[in-house]
């Protein structure tokens, strides 16, 4: 394993490296990278590692008018422990809290999670039932945001271009103090250490009479990409958490299904993905 | 008998804990030799080709000092049945294949090399199912054996039987068939397999240091192959990350490196990658098996018939020796009238199996705990009360004419019985959601199995003994030099316990040396539960004549005629004169005074247990060791998840030699159980190994860790040290039987198969429906 690495300091030391690299990849956590790394004897790219660069906007959580400023360096711990994410946004803090180990936690970031844009990506599955919008840094100090439904163009494929870092995530916040039905399904082997092989993050606004006034599901590991049910979640609005009909929770489940199209690996069949996903759908509201 | 004891029984901790847990133990991986050169080798692409070879451009990389193949070598096959050889030539029949070596000045160099190696393949069908093996028309895989079975594919047979099978058919009011199918699980040591070798040029000496399991063993096998006088031989053991039976056979790329070095003369060193780890070390040998099992109306067991076709893969290595021990659980795993074996290891293109902890025993136990099971269901008789009813009994001599002088299986069986019952009654009466009672998501069950196995070693080899030097030196530290070796069982802390209780010299005084074969006297290895026992016995001897030499200095120096005197507090002391004398000190005066002698003593115990006869009958073992599990799991009918919540276990232990390591035994027993129950099994498709890392071969983790209730039962057997027996691989054994007993219980579906992973525990929800 050897290779090249430069470590800014600074956004303008970053924007210099990304401008004066050629080939370059990011490192922020190294959890996939490393693995990577470990296979080959020598490396083509050079690395930009993230892991000591000092700008709030990569690193810090802030509230920001409207939601919730995410910095694509924030752990997954750090996100584990945020008051205001486990108040505000349970479904992300029950992904962060799902993902690998406590170890693991320590160092991954939100970033690399989707970066790598895995199809079982856990934290980047509760971004998306939680609308996020990711803000991208161009290597010419220009930002553009896209909303994270246009982020993942495939697997392990993003919209970001060859001089562009995540930056930031931002999650919106409807209202605050809003009642939420709000949580993340992983479905695996074992407790920890596992990857999805099926995953599903909802996060549901209720008025006081626990009518669902806003809904965003998405589901993990059963298409190419990370994808958001919409059409499930347009048929629940309205209707109330507490007294929807059997019929009604298994329609929304086939509408979560209807998104998925899952693959045979040796983790599981495609089979078994639908069927766990339709069941894990219905159970959101038992 | 003594008073009461001062040290056995007690929570010791590890003799090594605290080297391990600094990082300062020596693994293989840190041994570091002076002008020591990197081996690597090459496996074949293809599990199953013909092939043409060319290093020549490997020979001229800068850095790579020698390339081998089976060209360059004059050696012997290796493996249980020889038929295995070290490097293949112009044919591959296992993707673990070993087609050429290379040492080399780096390890980078050294895998560079094997890029630089130049294969040919003429690809062939393989054969994988042993089943189409077993067919006339399927190629020969192996073409190393004796010819001495009527298919050519059949690499070893077993046959056995007691009983009138025919009459006790007729007996029975009912009678299950079923065919039973059981995964490859692998070792997963966290210590990868390594070895470095040295071979000195100017005498023709070979030294390794090996993680071998069986060094006297090894030295021999690796004599054999090399074409060497084992004595030229020296097995120095560095601390082992982890055996569980993988170990036990010599495997080829240990003779690789030693040819490596004997060609270069210089040292040489092979360190597995955990990929490769996963792709050439062994695995727990698969099989299926078709048994059928009756009972009578009261539910009395009847007989048992066990077919079993065991995937030998293309070698054959212990592994195919497993029916020696599979045969003792039908043939004496509960009282049962007539039994009729027979297994069958076949050849095919996949890789071989080896010995793996419980011996072929997890996979009979798991067989026949469930078709007790489904008799029960047939009996429409609880599961416990057939359990009660058949349990084995203390001085019973059974079938194959294993006896057993003590036996605490209905004890196990009564308090596993009698702590899960509370509990699943609880479950029952708290029903914490009413409105889930009617279509419940999780669904609860309870399941038990029991186990057998040997406890007082197990005579597979001419001897199953154990040699040990004892001695004290003039300052009052006691050294014990026993064949016995530690792989993490904690052997070193029971001998050095076991020393401190008889010589009353307290543990930080006393040593423990087992490395080395050129010092250590012989002991046939690290296996079927037997260190504690026989090397714990041979100590015993050798204090006993140690202690003789002792008493009679004493005797001298105290002027008294007390045959009876206590060791203790680093002192001796005459009972019947209330006199004393430090123990250091005699053994100066029997230095120093004539006739001048020195405080050591050798002796070799050799187990009281008989080699089987050709119908493999016979007592095998000192002793037998009895367990019995209950589970309780919870299914999550909506993934098929398997929770195992509660693990009430009972193991007839003998005596508690220390608490503390025994509970480590049984805990990590029981979790390498749990695995084989439910998550682990290494993929193959066409001879290739699909998941080669932990991502995807599931080990258990922390989290996954069931509530473990642990009740030892002593039975004090006379054989065993203070009355022990082994206890090793008893807590694995009924693991999975009872985990997969539990999971049928709770949805009533009949599981044949492991392990029962969540995709398979859905369907057979589906399949239900």
């Amino acid at each position: 394993m050897d290779f090249k690495i430069t470590s800014p300091k600074n956004k303008a030391g970053l924007l210099k490296a990304m401008q004066e690299g050629k080939n370059f990849r990011f490192g922020a956590g190294y959890t996939d990278l490393l693995m990577e790394l470990k296979k080959q004897e020598e490396t083509s790219f050079t690395i930009i590692n993230l892991a000591q660069l000092n700008d709030k906007t990569f690193t810090e959580i802030n509230t920001i008018s409207g939601g919730l400023r995410i910095g694509s360096l924030a752990t997954a711990a750090e996100i584990v422990n945020d008051k205001f994410i486990t108040q505000h946004f349970p479904a992300l803090q029950e992904a962060a809290h799902s993902l690998a180990s406590s170890q693991i936690r320590e160092v991954a970031t939100i970033g690399g999670n989707l970066c790598t844009a895995s199809p079982s990506g856990d934290m980047a599955c509760a971004l998306m039932a939680l609308e996020a919008q990711c803000e991208i840094l161009s290597a010419n100090g220009k930002t553009r945001t896209v909303p994270i439904s246009g982020f993942f163009t495939g697997p392990r494929k993003t919209v970001l271009q060859k001089k562009e870092v995540l930056r930031s995530v931002l999650v919106p916040l409807l209202e605050k103090n809003r009642k939420l039905h709000s949580g993340f399904i992983k479905v695996g082997t074992r407790r920890s250490m596992e990857c999805s092989v099926v995953s599903l993050a909802y996060h549901i606004h209720l008025d006081r009479n626990d009518s669902i006034v806003h809904a965003g599901v998405a589901i993990g590991a059963s298409a190419p990409t990370i994808r958001f049910a919409k059409t499930a979640c347009d048929l629940i609005s309205g209707n109330n958490l507490k007294t929807i009909s059997q019929k009604d929770k298994e329609e929304f489940a086939a509408k979560v299904v209807s998104y998925a199209s899952p693959i045979t690996d040796i983790r599981a069949t495609a089979w078994y993905r639908k069927e766990v996903l339709f069941n894990i759908s219905k159970s959101i509201f038992e | 008998m003594k008073k009461e004891l001062r040290v056995i029984g007690k929570p010791v901790p590890k003799h090594d804990a605290g080297i391990r847990v600094t990082g300062k133990a020596v693994y293989g991986h840190d041994i570091v030799l002076p002008g020591m050169l990197h081996g690597a080798i090459l496996r074949t692409e293809h599990p199953a080709a013909e092939f043409t070879i060319d290093v020549s451009q490997a020979r001229k990389l800068p850095g790579v000092v020698c390339v081998i193949t089976a060209d360059d070598v004059d050696v012997n096959n290796i493996g249980y049945k020889r038929d295995h050889p070290i490097l293949k030539k112009g044919e591959a029949n296992c993707t673990r294949d070993e087609i050429a070596a290379v040492a080399a000045d780096t390890k980078a160099i050294a895998q560079e090399a094997l890029k630089l190696i130049k294969v040919k393949y003429k690809v062939r069908k393989g054969v994988y199912d042993p089943f189409e093996a077993l067919n006339e028309k399927s190629p020969q895989i192996n073409k190393f054996i004796s010819g001495k079975f009527p298919n050519k594919n059949i690499a070893e047979v077993f046959h056995y039987e007691h009983g009138h099978l025919e009459e006790e058919k007729k007996k029975s009011a009912v009678t299950v068939t079923r065919r039973f199918s059981l995964p490859r699980m692998t070792h997963t040591c966290m210590g990868t397999s390594n070895i470095t070798a040295s071979f000195n040029k100017t005498d023709g000496k070979l030294l390794l240091y090996s993680s071998t399991q069986v060094p006297f063993l090894y030295q021999r096998d690796m004599a054999h192959a090399l074409k060497m006088n084992p004595s030229d031989i020296r097995v120095i053991q560095p601390v082992i990350g982890g055996g569980f039976g993988s170990k036990l056979d010599m495997h080829p790329f240990e003779p690789i490196c030693a040819l490596l070095s004997i060609k270069t003369g210089r040292p040489v060193q092979i360190l597995y990658s955990r990929e490769e780890e996963f792709i050439a070390s062994p695995t727990r040998q698969p099989m299926i098996i078709d048994l059928t099992a009756g009972a009578d109306e009261k539910g009395n067991f009847t007989f048992r018939e066990i077919n079993i076709i065991k995937d030998n893969g293309a070698y054959t290595s212990w592994g195919a020796t497993t029916p020696f021990v599979i045969m003792q659980a039908f043939s004496s795993l509960y009282k049962v009238r007539a039994c009729k074996f027979d297994a069958t290891a076949v050849y095919t293109n996949n890789v071989f199996a080896g010995s793996f902890r419980g011996y072929g025993n997890p996979q009979a136990t798991f067989a026949l705990e469930r078709i007790i099971d489904l008799l029960a269901d047939e009996l429409k008789m609880d599961k416990a009360a057939i359990r009660l009813l058949n349990a084995n009994e203390k001085g019973e001599i059974t079938g194959q004419g294993l006896h057993f002088e003590t036996c605490g299986h209905k004890e196990c069986l009564e308090t596993v019985i009698e702590k899960a019952k509370g509990k699943r009654q609880k479950h029952v009466a708290s029903g914490a959601e009413p409105a889930k009672v009617e279509n419940p998501r999780f669904k609860n069950g309870i399941g038990y199995a029991s186990m057998l196995h040997v406890g007082g070693g197990a005579k597979i080899y001419r001897s199953d003994g154990c040699g040990t030097t004892s001695k004290i030196d003039p300052y009052g530290y006691c050294t014990i030099i026993t064949g016995s070796n530690e792989i993490g069982q904690g052997s070193e802390t029971v001998l050095a316990m076991i020393a401190s209780e008889e010589l009353g010299i307290e543990l930080k005084k006393i040593k423990v040396i087992n490395t080395d074969t050129d010092v250590k006297p012989w002991d046939v290895g690290v296996h079927a539960s037997r260190t504690s026992f026989v090397a714990g016995n041979s100590l015993l001897g050798a204090i006993r004549i140690l202690k003789d030499k002792l008493n009679k200095k004493a005797s001298e120096l105290l002027q008294t005629n007390d045959p009876e005197f206590e060791y203790s507090d680093n002192k001796i002391i005459s009972e019947k004169t209330k006199t004393t004398i430090a123990l250091d000190k005699v053994v100066r005066e029997m230095h120093f005074s004539e006739p001048n002698e020195l405080a050591i003593a050798s002796f070799f115990y050799e187990p009281s247990s008989k080699f089987q006869d050709k119908d493999f009958k016979g007592n095998v073992s000192g002793t037998y060791a009895f367990a019995s599990q209950a589970i309780e799991v919870e299914v999550d009918t909506y993934t098929g998840n398997v929770k195992v919540l509660d693990i009430y276990v009972a193991q007839d232990v003998g005596k508690v030699l220390n608490p503390l390591l025994l509970a480590g035994q049984i805990e990590g027993g029981i979790l390498q159980g749990v695995g084989y129950a439910l998550t682990e099994e290494l993929l193959m498709h066409e001879g290739k190994i699909l998941n080669p890392n932990f991502h995807n071969y599931k080990i258990l983790t922390a989290s996954d860790i069931p509530n473990i209730h642990f009740y030892p039962i002593e039975t004090n057997d006379k054989q065993g040290p203070y009355g022990a027996k082994g206890v090793g691989e008893a807590p694995l054994i009924p693991t999975a039987a009872a985990i997969s007993n539990a999971v049928c219980d709770a949805l009533g579906v009949e599981f044949l198969e492991l392990p029962m992973t969540p995709e398979r525990v859905l369907k057979a929800i589906h399949e239900n429906k």
